[in-house]
């Protein structure tokens, strides 16, 4: 356990730029923006919605700054592990690597452990720091902004909690889900490194091409066929959009309970179960792969 | 038997057979060797010989034909496993370059059973190697002590070292084996190095292996070499005396000619000219010649 702590400890500190200075200086440039925003007078011009009450303005905010960073934790996962799995051959430090007491699978394991833990971790703090920072904003615009009701102050807090509730669930369902894609091109690193990015997307197009040529009647109902019209279904992981807008548009509080409930009667279990699965035998052949092939 | 096997003991290192073919072209055919504990083996070879494939093999990097034990394991199935007890240093730089010297240091001790930091710590004192400093920051000769410091700081029974001084300076080189020997041999520990400057690291080995186009030509304790092999500068009277008892070996050298010869009489040799034992790298020159074919 101590040695997979280190490990993973290393690979924050190899890839943290992604992680931890990039949304730092994200949340810098944001705060910049709002307090440009304060001094230049902007919070007024643009004032122009309606909107019910501050913390609803502030749950709109936040949602929004939700949903950024959860795409931003996607996209940057999905390169971290298409440059992690062959990190380590960089420089000829495989060689290092190798000549430590540790299984190429512990190694590739403790990647894959780090892109579900202290980088998803990372961005909610970012997350909750940007929450905040809409926090300021609203309060800014219901000082200086008439038409603004000015809400409780808990209302604002039980807002804040009741979404990083709802997106704390959904990031570790997300993670779950998405597994078997972040292993694929982790996969594909192990094997063809940097060519991994288009490769993770120009085999399974070639794999659907083959099939729409050559056994285009036997899925005759699903559209582009079997192989295409299943990652399409399987890459779609988001909150349907009736549901966030129905939560959205009520007078009370955002309800984390009531969405996040209706959202786990959605999720197709057995694929994300089988999912898992499928990722954890992808870094297992990743690994022996590493073990029989890379020396350096 | 019995007391034979008692006092026999076991070797760190067994090869029994070893090939390897990359793209069907073999590349070692077939060696056979013993590597007993707390012996130093040089193991020596042109370009392409087969040496780095050789330790790569005993480091469990590649695959192979035949069968390799280290400290009685399978080092291809139990590399992980295996390295608790052997350490190497490649003969490329490779620590790795995002950490700094103490993040490395803190990760050793968590991933590595058998490292001491403060030993690592110890070895760095007198050394421009700051704790702080990026290895990417390092030059060529700090990173080569930083890395011996690293295994140096491994308490393993064996340590394999290809090429370890490559671009370095003399007085790193020299400095390098110095320290190797002073403060890291012991008997329980087994040192096995591939160099190209022979001569930098015949003072030190007990043991020698020249290997030619994938095949051992010479495996023998360094004291037998004085034995068997001899030089002379025959004196021009006597080189056709000389020829007749078939050295391995000819050149001539400032109008003199030196041959080297195997397994002749001494005493019969100092009539014909000046006998001497001949360095690694003559006798690495005499016996790496390949025949015509």
């Amino acid at each position: 356990m101590k040695s997979l702590t280190a490990l993973i400890k290393r690979e924050y500190l190899e890839h943290r730029g992604a992680f931890f200075y990039a949304p730092a200086a994200i949340l810098v440039v944001l705060t910049v923006i709002m307090l440009s925003g304060i001094t230049l007078g902007r919070f007024e011009a643009q004032a122009k919605v309606a909107i019910i009450s501050g913390a609803k303005g502030f749950e709109f905010g936040f949602l929004a700054m939700s949903a950024l960073w959860m795409a931003y934790l996607l996209l940057a996962l999905f390169f971290y592990f298409a440059d992690a799995f062959s990190a380590d051959s960089r420089n000829n430090a495989m060689l290092f690597w190798k000549s430590m007491p540790q299984s190429d699978f512990k190694i590739l394991a403790s990647k894959m452990l780090a892109g579900f833990s202290i980088f998803p971790a990372l961005i909610f703090v970012a997350l909750i720091l940007s929450g905040v920072i809409v926090f300021v904003g609203v309060v800014i615009m219901l000082v200086t902004v008439p038409g603004f009701t000015v809400s409780d102050p808990s209302a604002f807090f039980a807002s804040a909690l009741n979404i990083l509730a709802f997106d704390l669930g959904y990031l570790v369902l997300a993670l779950l889900w998405y597994a078997p894609f972040f292993a694929w091109v982790g996969l594909l690193s192990v094997l063809f490194r940097r060519w991994s990015i288009p490769l993770a997307f120009l085999i399974p197009a070639l794999v659907g091409l083959a099939e729409n040529l050559l056994f285009r009647n036997i899925f005759e109902d699903r559209d582009g066929g079997f192989v295409l019209s299943y990652l399409r279904d399987r890459i779609n992981f988001a909150v349907g959009r009736d549901d966030i807008f129905d939560t959205m548009m009520q007078d009370s509080t955002f309800n984390a309970g009531a969405l996040f409930t209706r959202f786990l009667t959605e999720v197709d279990w057995s694929q994300l179960v089988g999912g898992v699965g499928v990722a954890f035998v992808l870094v297992y052949v990743a690994s022996e792969y590493r073990r029989r092939f890379v020396a350096t | 038997m019995n007391d034979l096997a008692q006092t026999t003991p076991a070797p760190i290192v067994s090869a029994r057979g070893l090939k390897k073919q990359f793209g069907g072209r073999e590349i070692l055919h077939g060696l056979d060797f013993d590597i007993p504990p707390g012996r130093i083996y040089g193991l020596v070879g042109h370009n392409g010989a087969g040496k780095t494939t050789t330790l790569n093999a005993i480091l469990g990097l590649t695959s192979y034909e035949g069968t390799v034990r280290v400290l009685g394991e399978d080092p291809y199935a139990k590399r992980a496993h295996l390295m608790e007890n052997v350490a190497f240093i490649s003969d490329v730089a490779s620590l790795p370059r995002f950490l700094r010297v103490r993040e490395l240091f803190a990760l050793l001790t968590n991933i590595h059973p058998n490292f001491d930091p403060a030993k690592a710590h110890g070895f760095l004192e007198g050394t421009d190697v700051k704790m702080d400093a990026r290895i990417k920051n390092l030059s060529k000769g700090m990173i080569a002590q930083l890395h011996l410091a690293v295994v140096m700081a491994i308490n393993a029974k064996l340590l394999v070292l290809d090429e370890p001084t490559l671009g370095l300076d003399i007085t790193y080189r020299k400095r390098f084996y110095r320290r190797l020997l002073e403060d890291y041999m012991t008997e329980e520990r087994t040192l096995l190095i591939t160099t190209h400057q022979v001569d930098e690291i015949e003072f030190m080995l007990s043991d020698i292996m020249f290997i030619r186009d994938g095949e051992l030509i010479l495996h023998m304790q360094m004291e037998t070499v004085s034995g068997k092999y001899a030089q002379v500068l025959v004196r021009p009277a006597h080189v056709d005396a000389a020829r007749a008892l078939k050295p391995i070996y000819e050149e001539t050298r400032f109008g003199q000619t030196a041959m080297v010869f195997d397994g002749v009489d001494r005493a019969h040799l100092a009539t014909l000219g000046d006998v001497s034992t001949p360095t690694l790298s003559d006798l690495f020159v005499a016996l790496m010649q390949r025949e015509p074919k």
